[in-house]
């Protein structure tokens, strides 16, 4: 059967694979859990954010850690935008208007980027230090998997203590369960909005350094499909519940890569059939996620 | 110090307010007392600034407020425990009473203020570790009060607070209510119990499908028989 390295190297890559859907998925919950908002932009600001992180590794007269950290305030700043131009004024009218919106905000954002670089994939390569390969027990990885798995790792914990013990993450959390009480208790909720929004929008643009550095290329479209991932990773894990979508996103990255290295080869090349599959298996299981809010208990 | 002049207020065609007016002095206990519908809760949500009125104004010291956002009322004074409670069950019991001190930078006296919230509802002090979620009826009407004076209020509304309580809790209740009252707390007080308002308010009015019906001291409208037959059973 399998080596204990294969399935070792299995792990290690599910792990990395998790830690992209899991960091995308945060954004998106977090917007769920204010505004009820599915935002199909998020994956979006993905892109662009690896769109950022290509610019600075092409022009390589910053140091790496500028391609994490640029490409994080600059998409942070867009997901605020966004928010205030095409999301604010639609606060109170019906849901499926906001979801329609982000729809043509993603739109607007893929082909803005189609024609200003055109939609010709573009090869992401990182300087030759960060690819370097390790062997450990036969199992293999390079500089860069232990790098963004710190990184995301690093960020996921930040992000948590910032949730648990500060006043605004505090509000965060009060917020997504009822923004009306929150409101009334003197909570300026369109700040709180803003912070999730700026936090959210800067992972998905980690997201996209790492997807981009993982998988060595850049295009417009790269987005969607992650995107739609981390969604239900989102759901798998409970929306509206950050650590949910951290636990949703590394059941994905773990299940998408079994999938891969553990069915026939004939099979394997239908892995997003079975990722859908078990969104509805948790589903029918847990309809709320695994961590989601019982139904009772949502004022 | 509050003042609500010839309020308007509609949800789409409905017509919930036809001109309320009506005044808070400072340190009385006003209650508005009416039937399921009467316009109580929308008259606290006017105040509060979730609902804005078609006509009218809300003064406060004078002071115009009408059409400011909730959060700008709670920085100018008006805390609002709302009906239903509506605390943040996912929270623990301390983090709610954090929120209740949102629009507060006075680190020092915010914590003198959580003791004397403690000290008010002990069982809340046991409990402050918990999920918010998980207490009992009672102990979240007492969690939502405390929360509202964590804002440090110059005016406190209340909502319906006996609303689903056990009788021994509603007298706990409003021994509280009196209790705030007699520390100086100007408090406007919506129920349904009217027998149980009327006894510890100062001053009340007798909200009727969006009208001012009667108003004047609580002690008198306690008396008036045809408040005894609408309102106290007899």
């Amino acid at each position: 059967m399998y080596s204990g390295s294969y399935i070792a190297q299995q792990f290690v890559n599910g792990l990395n694979l998790g830690s992209i859907y899991a960091l995308i998925a945060i954004g998106l919950t977090m917007v769920y859990g204010l505004l009820r908002l599915i935002n199909f932009a998020h994956g979006d600001l993905m892109m662009l954010g690896a769109y950022i992180g290509l610019f600075i590794v092409t022009n390589a007269f910053l140091p790496l850690g500028a391609a994490v950290v640029l490409p994080m305030l600059a998409i942070g700043l867009v997901g605020v935008l966004v928010e205030r131009i095409a999301y604010r004024p639609l606060r109170g009218a019906p849901e499926v208007a906001m979801l329609m919106t982000s729809l043509a905000v993603s739109w607007i954002i893929q082909n803005g980027m189609i024609m200003s670089v055109t939609a010709q994939p573009r090869s992401f390569r990182l300087p030759p230090g960060v690819n370097q390969l390790h062997q450990m027990g036969g199992v293999s990885f390079s500089t860069i998997d232990i790098l963004s798995l710190a990184l995301a790792v690093g960020l996921m914990a930040l992000l948590t203590l910032f949730v648990r013990y500060t006043r605004i993450g505090i509000a965060m959390r009060a917020a997504s369960e009822n923004l009306r009480a929150a409101h009334l208790m003197g909570i300026h909720i369109n700040q709180v909005i803003a912070v999730a929004f700026l936090i959210g929008s800067a992972l998905a643009a980690v997201a996209g350094v790492l997807w981009a550095g993982k998988y060595g290329t850049v295009e417009p479209f790269m987005g969607f499909l992650p995107g739609l991932k981390a969604f239900v990773a989102a759901v798998i894990g409970g929306i509206g519940v950050i650590p949910g979508a951290v636990l949703g996103g590394y059941l994905l990255g773990f299940a998408e890569i079994l999938f891969v290295g553990f069915l026939p080869p004939e099979l394997s090349g239908y892995r997003d059939a079975f990722v859908f599959a078990l969104l509805l298996i948790v589903l029918l299981i847990r309809p709320n996620g695994i961590l989601g809010a019982s139904n009772e208990d949502r004022a | 110090m509050l003042q609500l002049d010839d309020l308007h207020v509609y949800y789409g065609n409905i017509q919930a307010l036809d001109g309320v007016s009506l005044c808070v002095e400072e340190g009385e206990l006003a209650a508005i007392v009416g039937s399921n519908g009467a316009g109580k809760t929308t008259t606290l949500m006017t105040i509060s600034g979730v609902v804005w009125p078609k006509q009218g104004r809300v003064l406060v010291d004078g002071e115009d407020v009408t059409r400011l956002a909730p959060h700008k009322l709670v920085a100018r004074g008006i805390a609002h425990c709302p009906e239903g409670r509506l605390i943040f069950g996912r929270l623990s019991v301390a983090e709610n009473l954090t929120l209740g001190s949102y629009n507060r930078r006075d680190g020092r006296q915010i914590r003198a203020d959580a003791e004397r919230v403690y000290e008010l509802f002990p069982r809340l002090l046991e409990r402050r570790k918990q999920m918010a979620g998980t207490l009992s009826g009672g102990e979240q009407q007492m969690l939502a009060i405390g929360r509202a004076l964590m804002s440090k209020p110059r005016l406190l509304m209340l909502d319906e607070p006996s609303l689903g309580l056990a009788p021994l809790l509603v007298e706990r209740i409003f021994e509280v209510i009196d209790e705030l009252h007699r520390q100086g707390v100007t408090i406007l007080l919506v129920e349904q119990n009217a027998y149980q308002a009327l006894r510890v308010a100062d001053r009340a009015y007798v909200l009727e499908t969006g009208r001012v019906r009667l108003s004047g001291p609580a002690a008198e409208l306690i008396d008036n028989p045809e408040i005894q037959t609408a309102y106290l059973g007899g």
